[in-house]
């Protein structure tokens, strides 16, 4: 029985170690860019051993896919509680907003340095892209069904939103006057965009 | 944190329904999409196109790009790791 408590107790420590990292790498990629944040510098400001960053993340790809990851969580549970309430196009937008906003200092980083980042990195965030461009899809097909839309490609559709949004994150100093653009622009974004696809 | 599924082992796809896993069964470790109807694994370079298709059907990129990403993306998969 001690020994199951004690098994049980090392796997919640190890999950509190890694959800520790994920936070502190969120937080340092934000303030200092991802190409600029080594592994070292993460298990630094969280006084942790190196070894121990290493243990649970490798190689420093591991740990910025793993807040991705975290990020694609996220998202997709915002789209599962939007959906129970609302199918349609708004509340999938606003649902990708709340997330965004959530996640946007490290987000925009994100987009920002996507083009630097490793192959696997990158592929991870149009992973992402892909899943939302699914949802934004699927809605709009909706919505146009009930003549509230008219027709757009997927891709464009999906380019269209994200191009809009992601000029406001990676300019996001120039258009908020407070931390976050997304909750500032929410309104005026989705808004506009419910008005281009108007049939 | 919020709560964390088990992935698909090729394709890393979140698995968080049982009709995302093949044939419906939680205890497989790969998703319906990478295999067949007996829930077999499909081969690796049907699972590359089909996940080189999702970049290219879902953003517009070219068939090039999409498929260097789908490779970047299922190289480190417990189900193709070891593959030469």
């Amino acid at each position: 029985m001690k020994q199951v408590i004690q098994t049980a107790t090392r796997r919640e420590q190890k999950v509190v170690t890694r959800d520790r990292l994920v936070n502190a790498a969120m937080l340092l990629f934000a303030r200092k860019g991802i190409v600029n944040t080594t592994t070292a510098d993460v298990a630094k400001s969280i006084r942790m051993s190196h070894g121990t960053v290493f243990l649970h993340f490798p190689k420093r790809d591991d740990l910025v896919i793993a807040v991705i990851d975290e990020f694609g969580r996220r998202l997709s549970a915002e789209f599962r509680r939007a959906f129970e309430h609302d199918l349609g196009l708004r509340a999938v937008l606003q649902a990708h907003l709340r997330v965004l906003e959530e996640f946007e200092p490290f987000y925009s980083r994100l987009v920002t340095e996507a083009p630097m980042l490793p192959a696997k990195v990158r592929s991870t965030l149009m992973l992402l892209h892909a899943a939302v461009s699914y949802e934004l899809f699927s809605a709009l097909e909706r919505e146009r069904k009930a003549g509230r839309a008219r027709k757009i490609e997927r891709p464009l559709l999906f380019n269209t939103w994200i191009g809009l949004v992601h000029h406001y994150l990676v300019n996001r100093d120039v258009f908020a006057t407070g931390a976050s653009v997304i909750a500032e622009r929410r309104e005026t974004l989705v808004n506009h965009f419910m008005t281009l696809v108007k049939p | 944190m919020a709560e964390k599924c088990p992935a698909c082992g090729s394709c890393g796809m979140p698995m968080e329904r049982p009709e995302d896993f093949a044939l419906g069964d939680v205890t497989r470790p790969y998703c319906r999409h990478c295999t067949d109807a007996r829930g077999e694994l499909l081969p690796f370079d049907q699972v590359l196109a089909t996940n080189a298709r999702f970049y290219v059907e879902s953003q517009g990129v070219t068939p090039a790009a999409a498929d260097a990403m789908a490779r970047a993306m299922l190289a480190d998969m417990p189900a193709w790791r070891d593959r030469q």
